[in-house]
């Protein structure tokens, strides 16, 4: 991982992408989050929203960008479910708030810190989203860290894959 | 001022979505009485309305994605299935291939059993001895009417050997290699085998005509020829045995080069043009199949038993005459002689030189009338003169035997002694015809 110094930082150029990718992924993503899973019969180890959260907050380098993508995409998860909506919300605005002021001080070109940077903040998001069911609602909640874990795992490798494809719709590069 | 908000911006948008998003929770969760949190079961109408919004958003692509997945997987699954129906149709087409090929085979070697049964059937009633051949080959030309087989010298196939099938002569044997042989039909050209009509007994050549049909030619013109008549073979040419059929007359021609004479087209008998197996005559020998040997050796056996049965019996007939004549004394003279094996012949017909008949060919003995004590003009011997009588030589030595209680009376009239008495009783009995002939060859 390399740490970059402010000046150089801002010196870079934010990465641009088209409207309808910036429309179409979250809306994609959210779309196979709530799709996928019939397919796959119940094994849901990814979060596809979270993904496209994290890239879209280190490509843009913005903590607001990411925290406002983070938490539309968390509300909308959590409008799908029967659960409190807020919880993926919070969640998520927390995870696109770290990965947009994490963009701005790592190379976010470089694909393994962002593999890196999805791992864990797929871990933090769920550590969110465990601490708010369980300690600010007080709700009860049945977890599995390894279940966890292996969406975290699961999502590293789907931004392996994804990003890179995602990095070809930039505008301007 | 200004500068804070410009400075924590971010915290600040994160801390006041955050600070949001708590309070709609805190909206969502009821405190029970039990002491315990609980999301309430009931939405909240806000709730309520994001969770429409978000099905709104999610749901059109969902469906989209449902019936893509749907047509897709059909889509697939029919393909899949398309692909299985194609590979089954393919093997199913390729069973029926091979099982088209099979039956034609099968059929073809049903018919071709059934042609050497045929063929095995009329070689073995077939009186002259055969050898089986198939038709491997042809010459190739319509001017040259030969067809190749598959036996030659190694099975002892020599030169103007008759070729014929079960339906009728096909050819003659023209050159003979080593393992196969040329056959040169009877439509070429250059063939010529003897042949007779059946009905009319008119004799002829046949040879093949430019069209390769068979005619018979050098026929002097007869009305009495008909299309339709059998035509068999002659048997003068040393090659064919005669009376095979050759085929059938189709129609008469006026021969082109000869006033006069006739040409007959035939119909083969034989299929010229689909010979696949043929016999070829190697021996003109009468080959009698085991069968007729046995009735044969039957009927010569029944010849020899039915001689000594017939010398049998007339032993019996002997043995039977000679016990009448002991138990019938007035018939016989028991002082007459033994009988000799010559004394039942004829006189003259045993000639010098010859030996003697056998016992069994001698007739039995005539018998003897009794003297009649008053004999009166009826009686037999006194009414007609003894010229016109005719008696057995060897009779003339014999005398009737005496039997006890029925002595012998000399009578008036009649001459003395026993000897006049017995040829008495010899003129009006003289022996029987066919004894007679039985002894006289």
């Amino acid at each position: 991982m390399s740490l970059l110094g402010a000046d150089y930082r801002r010196d870079m150029g934010v990465h641009n992408y088209p409207v309808l990718v910036y429309a179409l992924t979250p809306l994609a993503a959210l779309v196979l989050q709530a799709w996928l899973p019939r397919l796959v019969r119940g094994y849901t180890w990814f979060d596809l929203p979270l993904v496209v959260t994290v890239y879209f907050a280190l490509a843009r380098r913005n903590p607001i960008q990411g925290t406002l993508m983070g938490a539309g995409m968390g509300l909308f998860e959590d409008a799908l479910t029967h659960h409190a909506i807020g919880v993926n919300g919070i969640a998520k605005t927390v995870a696109g708030f770290l990965a947009g002021s994490v963009g701005v001080r790592i190379d976010v070109e470089n694909h393994t810190i962002r593999t890196m940077v999805t791992f864990l903040l797929s871990l933090l998001s769920s550590v969110i989203y465990f601490s708010i069911y369980r300690v600010l609602l007080g709700l009860n909640l049945e977890w599995s860290w390894l279940t966890e874990l292996m969406k975290a795992i699961m999502n590293a490798l789907i931004a392996t894959v994804l990003f890179p494809l995602l990095d070809r719709t930039r505008v301007g590069d | 001022m200004e500068s804070f908000f410009v400075r924590y911006r971010n915290l600040l948008v994160l801390l006041a979505i955050l600070l949001a998003q708590i309070i709609g929770l805190a909206m969502q969760v009821r405190h029970t009485d039990t002491g315990r949190n609980t999301l309430d079961p009931q939405d909240a109408p806000g709730v309520r309305l994001l969770r429409l919004w978000a099905d709104m958003v999610v749901t059109p692509p969902e469906r989209a994605f449902h019936a893509s997945r749907l047509g897709l997987v059909s889509s697939w699954q029919d393909y899949i299935d398309l692909r299985h129906t194609r590979e089954q149709n393919q093997d199913l087409q390729k069973t029926i291939d091979r099982l088209r090929l099979e039956q034609a085979s099968l059929l073809e070697d049903a018919k071709q059993g059934e042609r050497l049964q045929a063929l095995m059937d009329f070689q073995q009633k077939y009186i002259y001895k055969t050898q089986a051949a198939q038709a491997i080959g042809s010459s190739g030309s319509d001017s040259s009417r030969v067809f190749y087989i598959d036996k030659g010298a190694d099975y002892k196939l020599e030169r103007d050997m008759a070729v014929i099938t079960p339906d009728g002569i096909v050819g003659k044997v023209r050159d003979v290699f080593p393992h196969s042989a040329q056959v040169l039909a009877i439509n070429d050209q250059t063939s010529g085998a003897g042949v007779i009509l059946m009905t009319t007994r008119i004799r002829g050549i046949l040879r093949g005509n430019a069209a390769g049909r068979p005619q018979i030619v050098g026929i002097l013109k007869d009305d009495r020829i008909q299309p339709g008549e059998k035509v068999l073979t002659a048997g003068g040419d040393q090659i064919f045995p005669r009376g095979l059929p050759v085929g059938v007359a189709e129609k008469v021609v006026t021969d082109p080069d000869r006033d006069g004479f006739i040409d007959v087209i035939v119909t083969p008998a034989a299929h010229l043009n689909r010979l696949d197996e043929v016999l070829v005559i190697t021996s003109t020998e009468p080959r009698f199949p085991a069968e007729q040997q046995q009735d044969m050796a039957t009927s010569e056996m029944l010849k020899g038993g039915q001689a000594a049965a017939i010398a049998e019996a007339i032993k019996e007939q002997k043995k039977a005459s000679e016990v009448m004549a002991e138990r019938l004394p007035g018939l016989t003279d028991p002082n007459a002689p033994p009988q000799t094996p010559a004394a039942g012949t004829a006189p003259g017909s045993a000639q010098p030189g010859q030996s003697a008949t056998p016992a069994a060919a001698v007739p039995p003995p005539a018998p003897k009338l009794l003297h009649a004590q008053h004999p009166d003009r009826f009686t037999v011997g006194t009414g007609l003169p003894q010229s016109a009588q005719t008696s057995a030589p060897g009779d003339q030595d014999k005398k009737p035997a005496p039997k006890a209680g029925l002595k012998p009376e000399p009578k008036a009239g009649l001459k003395p002694a026993s000897k006049p008495e017995a040829k008495t009783g010899q003129k009006t009995n003289p022996p029987p015809a066919h004894a007679e002939g039985k002894t006289q060859p």
